[in-house]
Formats: structure tokens, C-alpha cells, sequence
């Protein structure tokens, strides 16, 4: 994995959220809602913390706004966000096998004792 | 029927904001609604209908360009600006039987409001110690009285930044 990509991992939960909701271009709100229905409700995330992340991520250029509706500013992910985003993804799947691997050798060894 | 104008004075420190918003929702709960921020400390209500508002304050020092963007974000989440006051944002939202509305959802951009506040002292930290005492040298007979003014602001200054490095702790802690 490259160094830019790098540094900017492991993504927060929100920021995950965000960025994954915007591979289809999106304003604010629309990403509070996403976020909060594709996590199933895990993660809600309120207009301060949005706007403050959107400048973050803008600033890194993870994200850019690449038109406006009406007041509000639209943005989508970069091909680096997007590079991030499946970096963040495979360190997710080390983190699953990791554990089925652990759980399963657990497991047999409770069913053989 | 004309609306009656109630204005009041209170004090509140940067680092007292959530103080602040407490107050504003008991005067909203006994009728008295913020309709804006006349000057540090200076408020204006109007006489209503008791109302259950929760308020809450942002800090930004906001280009004109982002502006409405920032502005619809939160209105489009139930947030109307009643109050700005020296890149004090004073929101409120309408409070129904859910959870408690919030503008900040995580510990870390909570953070980042009050260090946003700091990042502001120390921009205005150079003009004090540049500017403040040339006035002072100037101004002859009353110099010991700038200087003492002056002494002052430092004081204020650095009373300031520690109430703001001390609500960083107490969130981080939180």
C-alpha cells in the first residue's frame, strides 16, 4: 500500500461512513441520513461534526465538492478517498478472518475437551 | 398585538457556553425567546408562548462563501439561527419526545470548537504584544494607566486560554 494512502488509515467509524455514502455524489443532509441508515441506526452523525468533517476530509482531498444545489454544497469521493476506502475495507477483512480464525480454534478446542 | 421586547444582561465565559444554552432553554421555557445577541452579554428576547427550545452554540469564523451552505446544513437537520455574535452561532431546535438533539456527535468535534476558540487567541496574541504597547508609550501622562490596562489584558489573556485548555481536558476525560 502506497504512503498517502496509508497515513490516513485507520478511518474513524463516522468517517468511514461518510466517505462510503459519498461514492454517489451527495450533500450534507443527505449523508447524515445515509450514514445513519446503512449503519442501521449504529451511526448518527449531527450538522457540527459533518460540516467539520467534510473541511477535513476537503483539506486531505479525500473529498471535493463538485457542484451546488440550491444552498447546499455537493460533494463526492476522490480516487484517493476511494483508494483509502478500500484500504479501510481490507484491514476490515484482516479483522474479521482474524477473528473467525480465533473463534474457530477456540471452539474446537472447548468441543474436544 | 405588539410583541414585547425583553432585554437582558448576563455574563457568560467562552468556556461557559453550555451553561449558556441552559439558560437560554429555561428563559424559552418560561416564555422569554431569543431573538438575538445585541452585543457580548446582551441579549433580546421576545415575550411568547412558554416554549420547550433547546439551544445550542457553535464557534466558527466563517467565510461569506461558505456560509449559506453551513447555514442550510443546519437547518435542514431542525436547527434554525436565532443569534450571532462574534462567530457565535446560536441555534435552536424545537424539542419533541425523542433524544436530545445535538450539534456535535462525537467527542472530537466537540474538541475542535473550543480549540477553533484558541487557534483565535493565539492569532490575536502578536497584536497585543506589538500594537497594545506602542498605543501605551504614546499616550504620556495616562502610559501608567495603559500599562495597567494592559497588564490587565494579559491577565484576561491568559486566564482565557487556560479555561479553554482546562474544558479540553474535562471533555477528553469525559
Amino acid at each position: 500500500m502506497n504512503q498517502p494512502v496509508s497515513k490516513h488509515l485507520p478511518l474513524t467509524e463516522s468517517t468511514y461512513y461518510i466517505l462510503l455514502a459519498l461514492i454517489s455524489p451527495k450533500h450534507g443532509y443527505a449523508v447524515m441520513q445515509e450514514a445513519e441508515e446503512i449503519s442501521q441506526g449504529t451511526v448518527r452523525l449531527a450538522p457540527g461534526t459533518i460540516y467539520g468533517a467534510f473541511s477535513t476530509l476537503e483539506q486531505s482531498k479525500l473529498i471535493s465538492m463538485i457542484g451546488k444545489e440550491g444552498r447546499r454544497k455537493i460533494y463526492q469521493v476522490t480516487e484517493i478517498g476511494i483508494q483509502v476506502l478500500l484500504g479501510q475495507i481490507q484491514r476490515m477483512e484482516i479483522m474479521l478472518q482474524s477473528a473467525e480464525r480465533n473463534f474457530t480454534n477456540w471452539q474446537k478446542k472447548a468441543t474436544e475437551e | 398585538m405588539n410583541t414585547e421586547i425583553i432585554k437582558k444582561t448576563k455574563w457568560f465565559w467562552a468556556w461557559q457556553d453550555e451553561q449558556e444554552e441552559t439558560w437560554l432553554s429555561e428563559m424559552a421555557n418560561e416564555g422569554l425567546l431569543l431573538d438575538k445577541v445585541t452585543f457580548p452579554g446582551s441579549y433580546q428576547f421576545k415575550k411568547g408562548a412558554p416554549a420547550n427550545y433547546i439551544y445550542r452554540l457553535d464557534y466558527r469564523s466563517l467565510k461569506a462563501k461558505d456560509r449559506e451552505s453551513y447555514l442550510q446544513l443546519f437547518a435542514d437537520s431542525g436547527w434554525e439561527l436565532v443569534g450571532e455574535m462574534a462567530g457565535w452561532m446560536y441555534f435552536r431546535f424545537l424539542r419533541g419526545k425523542g433524544k436530545t438533539p445535538e450539534i456535535y456527535s462525537d467527542t472530537e468535534s466537540k474538541i475542535e470548537k473550543y480549540q477553533r476558540l484558541i487557534l483565535y487567541l493565539v492569532v490575536f496574541l502578536p497584536i497585543m504584544v506589538t500594537v497594545l504597547p506602542s498605543i501605551s508609550g504614546r499616550v504620556g501622562i495616562f502610559s501608567s494607566i495603559a500599562e495597567v490596562l494592559f497588564a490587565l489584558l494579559m491577565l484576561l489573556y491568559g486566564f482565557s486560554m487556560i479555561s479553554l485548555i482546562r474544558r479540553i481536558n474535562e471533555l477528553k476525560r469525559s
